[in-house]
């Protein structure tokens, strides 16, 4: 017994010695914290975590065999009273018949310093909250009592998982400053688990094996005869090893969000777990996701995902009538792709394993993505064509680099031609071959074949949406402006052009049409191929316009663009943290004709220009020309890339400036 | 012979159920409803029985086919429940365009979701509702539900039109009650819709109206709520949540709130009573009392609404908020009240609409309604008003929250309707003084200062609470006109007592003005262009309405480059009409130098639908001007 107490004092010296001063465990909130009026590094913070531990340990539970226990606690200052919220916690767990999570939370306190003292107030029941989300999850909430500003607060929760697969994931950084933030898993050797940590700063790794044992308790029955039974017990012991794993961050700074962001969790620190092999005593190893190979291999081999591309018998009918007489790999292409969207419609549901399964998603005519996609892979195999399913990562799901299962959440399918992939999606109506939407357009995703192997498909967009617009019109002397346009959209610009006619009366898009572009009057409207979803749109109009130029003095000044002028920088920050992203590469180009009014003569015309940009990135091209009273004016804007480093921003900022001091420079008539 | 006669009911059924499918077919639907709708409600059947004070059975039907996927958020497939409000039942068939049934959505196929939203922490208040994927449009829904309620005191608002681009084409309401219960009605905006009243006895009432046609979003509208037909409806013998309660006078009401309620409490410990003596100490006014004590629940308090039960009516316990330091609207209110009456101050519990849109307690209408509270101090012949779930609200300021409208003061003597304070047009200010340089470049810098008060304050004076990168993004937005704009230093000035918030900007920008050859243009007006971006509406239908006012002046020195010399400067304009006055004027000044002054002076008013594009035009005559240009030339 002594030799277990002085083990015991000798662990906790050890542990003090360590952490040197800095008392990171609950109850110990200093005065020094309370007194603090501002985040020394962060005057702006509402609040801080001042630290937050959590422990995530796979554990042999004598029920329930290896269980997930997660262990958190946390300390919070509160600055300001934009800061409140954080006095309001919560923390969801899956509650479904044969999943249930519990949570519960303890030792939540409220500091405040009342006259030069401590004063704690604890949370009691009427702050603590147990509600049913829907029938998979349920959601614990705390509210802290007594939170003023200045207050510091503390939680401790701790969620047991009967899973023994699924480490939660770990953010290090949040909207205010983290001071300290630590992670540690516990796992035995039976399991592996690939990490994946993102962001742009990265906490400090630690790793140490334990060694940990099971103790088994078998229960035995001897005697067999009636009323004679003996009850023996008798023990095993197994030994295995464990590997902790710690992740230290101190002071890592708030998030911010900016604009034109694709998606900030992207950049958030984080760490993310998935299980990638099981290998348990006396049985075969099991790999789950350890490089892209074995984690595709995974998922083809779910029952809802690879045996799904073999069903055929379903549309097998249908088929044969649709590809009577297409012979061409293009052909099928078009006729299967609009063959799944006039029959399936996509239910909002994401992800990569399908929901009602094929078969069922083609009678119902109702599917999640996975449904219609790897429907839509059959049907093109079935065509004799060589097609494939590729996992992708939603722009809101953020981007997959890590090999990882949960890093996809979609799944579009891709034909393999002489000319390079065509990707597919059906799940969008005005998605065309190699024009997905807009949501699956995230990097690259994952092509995976029949045979089990399966490579990276870039998924950004490579051709350049066009834009292109005549204008002619007339300008009186009043400055009323008079003229007609033709605007021609290809590939994305035609996707977004049709998502903004889409439902919309001709009347009531026309208004808009209207209020956008300075208040012009539409007349004589038309458009073309807005169901041709291979065609580019095309839209024409008459308009008139009183607000189009200025007559200053008898002088007409007018930005030759009229109301397609780009007034507007959209880069104002003066600092850029991540990059830009377009989704797309497109060519803006503007062929104008403007009728000199008689008894006028131009008096100041822009100078012509030409702007490159570096690593062949964008260009633009202002020209001007005059021909007794007709000004031509050819103006093209060119970006070729969809996503521009930070790097490059204050490059593209300056473009973007001067391009618009151009487009807004004004022609100046005045009277002979 | 039994046999012929289950042939016969069989057959009968068949014809039966085939009717009812063709009756919903899309051709059958008049093209007048069509026009502009999203959805066409079929019919919209709602049939309330009240069987006691402590009884209510509604049984809704609706029938919705949905032309687009705009419409889906009008089939309203949808049921609120909690622990007196339990649903029966509830189901839903769909049909094709040829009325043809393609699937039955049973009650396990119904979403069923907690409803917490944004602002609430928790409530025990459940929704069941449906989540279809529509595989073509159109199609038809048909919607049933059956729901039995212990409290009467909400008997749900009739509404015979219930959104915009939506048409209906057969809307039947039928209420029946008993007869001593009390049972009352009002009827608003039933003028230019074809509803009749069919049935209005002592144990019952009935309305259906025919072909109302779906209206088209229009801005500045009133709400739909003042705009299209309803009914209210209310018991003078009520029950909400194990209490019974009486409705016959606004008093009666009042002291029925007051005594079963409210009572009981604003006890608070006997320490915290210490304190909050001490804390006033000899001072005597009232208002100044509530003063010291509204900065105190100030500090203390924060806002969480926990909604559980009769919780949702009854404030939490004053003593339960002095220990917690949280509290929903009523429980800081009657937190506030208990702290005045320790120093015996009087103050009323407050019942009325918060929002930004201007809603009344329905004055002749006796009845529970309502969705927010604030405290009255009476004062001389008024009232102070107090918001107690902010944190930074001046003492009394009402902002846009709670002003000018009727509301419902609870008095011990019973209840009482009130006015809120108007904030008048010509006191809802923003004066800018500022100064602006350009050089010769046309590269902008300057400094200005903004003081709002009134109305306007409190738009403004939550740029205090913004982050860094925040107040950057407001700036640069709130002078879009100015590209480029590079922000210097920022510092605010927050006088709460005068009602008063400052800014002081410092900005600089540069390519502000144009070169083109060798003339320099730029806009005059700088700092405050006019933002109100007034849409063309063909053939509007709405009446308009402008719920506050404001008064904006302007002045500003501009120091205009060296070497240049003016070529042009925009005439001094004055407009002046029913919707406001503007007024601009450029002074010219030795060295260079220009001072420029506006004014813009807008009236709340309402306004009909052919006035609509009058404003536009002075909008845009205001908007123009502030856009007008001065023109320099190198010398």
């Amino acid at each position: 017994m002594k030799i277990i107490k002085l083990f015991s004092l000798s662990i906790l010296l050890l542990f003090i010695s360590k952490v040197t001063g800095q008392e990171f465990k609950l109850g110990k909130v200093s005065i020094a914290e309370l007194e603090q009026k501002v985040h020394p590094k962060d005057s702006s913070a509402a609040a801080a975590i001042l630290y937050k531990k959590g422990k995530t340990r796979i554990e042999y539970d004598q029920n329930d065999g290896f269980i997930t226990i997660t262990e958190v606690e946390t300390r919070i200052k509160i600055y300001k009273k934009e800061g409140y919220d954080w006095a309001n916690q919560n923390v969801w767990y899956y509650n479904q018949a044969g999943f249930k999570e519990k949570v519960s939370f303890s030792d939540a306190v409220t500091y405040n310093l009342v006259n030069g003292k401590i004063e704690k107030t604890k949370l009691k029941s009427d702050g603590a909250f147990d509600e049913v989300v829907n029938k998979f999850r349920g959601q614990k909430k705390i509210t802290m009592p007594n939170v003023k500003e200045g207050s510091v607060i503390e939680f401790s929760y701790i969620v047991r998982s009967p899973s023994d697969r699924i480490i939660r994931d770990w953010d290090f950084q949040t909207s205010i400053p983290v001071n300290y933030s630590e992670f540690s898993t516990f796992v035995p050797e039976y399991y592996v688990f690939n990490s994946r940590q993102k962001g742009y700063i990265f906490p400090k790794i630690t790793t140490v094996k334990n060694p940990k044992s099971i103790v088994f308790t078998n229960k035995e029955r001897s005697g067999g005869g009636w009323g004679n039974t003996q009850t023996t017990f008798s023990t095993d012991k197994l030994d295995y090893s464990e590997t902790q794993t710690n992740y230290v961050a101190v002071d890592f700074p708030a998030m911010k969000d900016e604009a034109y962001v694709n998606n900030i969790d992207n950049y958030t620190s984080s760490i993310q777990h998935e299980l990638s092999m099981t290998k348990y005593p006396n049985s075969q190893i099991k790999m789950y996701s350890t490089d892209w190979n074995s984690v595709v291999k995974t998922i083809y081999e779910y029952d809802d995902f690879g045996p799904e591309l073999n069903k055929t018998g379903y549309f097998e009918d249908d088929l044969k009538k649709i590809l009577e007489g297409k012979n061409t790999a293009d052909e099928k292409i078009l006729v299967i792709l609009n063959h799944v969207k006039s029959n399936v419609k996509w239910n909002d549901y994401t992800g990569y394993s399908c929901d009602n399964g094929v078969k069922k998603a083609y009678k119902e005519k109702t599917g999640n993505i996975a449904d219609i996609n790897l429907m839509l892979t059959a049907m093109l195999r079935y065509a004799g064509l060589t097609a494939n399913p590729v996992l992708v990562s939603t722009r809101s799901n953020g981007i997959s680099i890590f090999p990882n299962r949960t890093a996809f959440n979609y799944v579009i399918a891709a034909v393999e031609t002489p000319n390079g992939n065509v990707l597919l999606d059906a799940s969008d109506k005005f998605s065309t071959p190699n024009v997905l939407p807009f949501r699956a357009l995230n990097w690259s995703g994952r092509l995976i074949r029949k045979d089990g192997s399966s490579e990276e498909v870039d998924l950004m967009p490579k051709k350049a949406s066009n834009d292109i617009v005549f204008m002619n019109y007339s300008i009186d002397a009043e400055g009323k402006v008079t003229g007609k346009t033709r605007r021609q959209c290809t590939d994305y610009n035609a996707m977004i052009t049709r998502d903004n006619l889409n439902g919309l009366k001709e009347e009531e898009y026309l208004e808009k049409l209207e209020n956008r572009n300075k208040k012009i009057e539409i007349t004589d409207y038309s458009r073309k191929n807005e169901k041709e979803l291979l065609l580019p749109t095309i839209e024409t109009y008459s308009f008139t316009g009183n607000n189009l130029c200025e007559v200053i003095g008898g002088k007409i000044y007018v930005n030759p663009m009229l109301f397609f002028t780009n007034e507007k920088n959209p880069f104002k920050q003066d600092v850029r943290e991540y990059p830009v992203d377009f989704g797309f590469p497109f060519t803006d180009k503007y062929n104008i004709t403007l009728q000199i009014p008689d008894g006028f003569v131009a008096e100041v015309l822009p100078e012509p220009v030409v702007m490159n940009m570096e690593d062949n990135l964008g260009s633009f091209k202002f020209i001007i020309a005059t021909t007794e009273n007709m000004l031509q004016i050819n103006i093209q804007h060119q970006i070729n890339e969809a996503i521009v480093s930070t790097e490059k921003y204050e490059m593209l900022k300056e473009y973007y400036k001067s391009m618009i001091a151009k487009e807004t420079e004004k022609i100046v008539l005045k009277r002979i | 012979m039994k046999i012929p006669f289950f042939a016969f009911f069989f057959f009968f059924f068949i014809n039966f159920s085939f009717a009812q499918k063709a009756e919903y077919a899309f051709t059958t639907i008049a093209d007048s409803l069509k026009e502009n709708a999203n959805a066409v409600v079929r019919l919209d059947q709602m049939d309330i029985n009240i069987a006691s004070q402590r009884s209510m059975n509604i049984k809704t039907q609706r029938v919705v086919t949905v032309l687009n996927e705009k419409g889906l958020n009008n089939i309203d497939a949808y049921q609120h429940y909690d622990k007196s409000l339990g649903v029966k039942s509830i189901e839903a068939t769909v049909y094709d365009i040829s009325g043809k049934e393609i699937k039955k959505i049973k009650r396990k196929d119904f979403k069923d979701q907690s409803a917490v939203n944004g602002s609430t922490l928790f409530s025990d208040s459940r929704v069941l509702y449906l989540d279809y994927t529509p595989i073509t449009y159109p199609f038809t829904i048909i919607y049933t539900s059956e729901i039995e309620s212990s409290s009467t005191a909400f008997i749900p608002r009739w509404y015979f039109l219930g959104d915009y681009n939506v048409s209906v084409e057969k809307c039947i309401l039928n209420v029946s009650y008993l007869n001593d219960l009390g049972f009352k009605k009002k009827e608003f905006s039933f003028s230019g819709f074809n509803i009749k009243k069919t049935v209005d006895s002592d144990t019952k009432l009935s309305y259906a109206a025919l072909n109302i046609l779906a209206r088209r979003v229009e801005d500045y509208s009133p709400s739909t709520d003042d705009l299209f037909p309803k009914v209210m409806m209310g018991l003078e013998k009520f029950h909400l949540e194990g209490v019974d309660g009486t409705a016959t006078t606004w008093e009666a009401f009042g002291k029925w709130y007051g005594e079963k309620i409210l009572t009981g409490t604003t006890t608070l410990p006997e320490e915290t009573k210490v304190k909050i003596k001490a804390l006033v100490g000899d001072e005597k006014d009232p208002i100044k009392k509530a003063k010291i004590i509204y900065d105190y629940v100030q500090k203390k308090s924060r806002y969480v609404n926990i909604a559980v039960g009769i919780g949702g009516w009854k404030p939490m316990l004053a003593s339960d908020v002095d220990r917690l330091g949280y509290g929903d609207c009523k429980a800081l209110s009657n937190y506030t009240k208990a702290l005045l009456q320790v120093v015996d101050v009087p103050s009323y519990n407050t019942i009325l609409y918060g929002d930004r849109y201007k809603s009344n307690i329905q004055s002749d209408f006796v009845s529970m309604q309502g969705n927010h509270m604030i405290l009255a101090i009476p004062n001389g012949s008024h009232y102070t008003w107090l918001e107690c779930t902010s944190q930074d609200d001046p003492f009394g300021y009402q902002g846009i929250f709670t002003d000018d409208r009727d509301v419902l003061i609870i008095k011990p003597e019973g209840g009482e309707i009130v006015r809120t304070k108007l904030y008048e047009d010509n006191g809802n200010t923003q004066k800018d003084t500022g100064t602006y340089t350009l050089d010769e470049k046309g590269n902008f810098s300057g400094s200005i200062s903004i003081v709002s008060g009134g109305s306007q304050y409190s738009s403004k004076a939550r740029l205090e609470n913004l982050q860094p990168t925040e107040k950057e993004s407001h700036y640069k937005e709130y002078w879009s006109n100015i590209n480029n704009l590079k922000l210097g230093k920022i510092s605010f000035t927050n006088n709460k007592e005068n009602i008063q918030f400052t800014e002081d900007v410092q900005v600089n920008a540069v390519d502000y003005a144009k070169i083109t050859g060798n003339k320099m243009i730029f806009n005059v007006d700088a700092f405050n262009q006019s933002s109100a971006n007034v849409k063309r509406v063909r053939n509007r239908k709405n009446p308009f309405q402008i719920q506050r006012g404001y008064l904006d002046t302007d002045e500003i020195e501009i120091n205009l480059p060296t070497g240049f010399t003016i070529e042009f400067l925009p005439s001094n304009v004055e407009l002046k009409g029913k919707f406001g006055e503007y007024k601009t004027e450029i002074i010219k000044k030795e060295n260079n130098k220009l001072t420029y002054k506006r004014s813009m002076f807008l009236n709340k008013g309402n306004y009909s639908n052919k006035e609509y594009d009058e404003y536009r035009l002075f909008m845009e005559q205001v908007s123009r001007n502030d856009n007008a240009k001065i023109i320099l030339t190198k010398n």
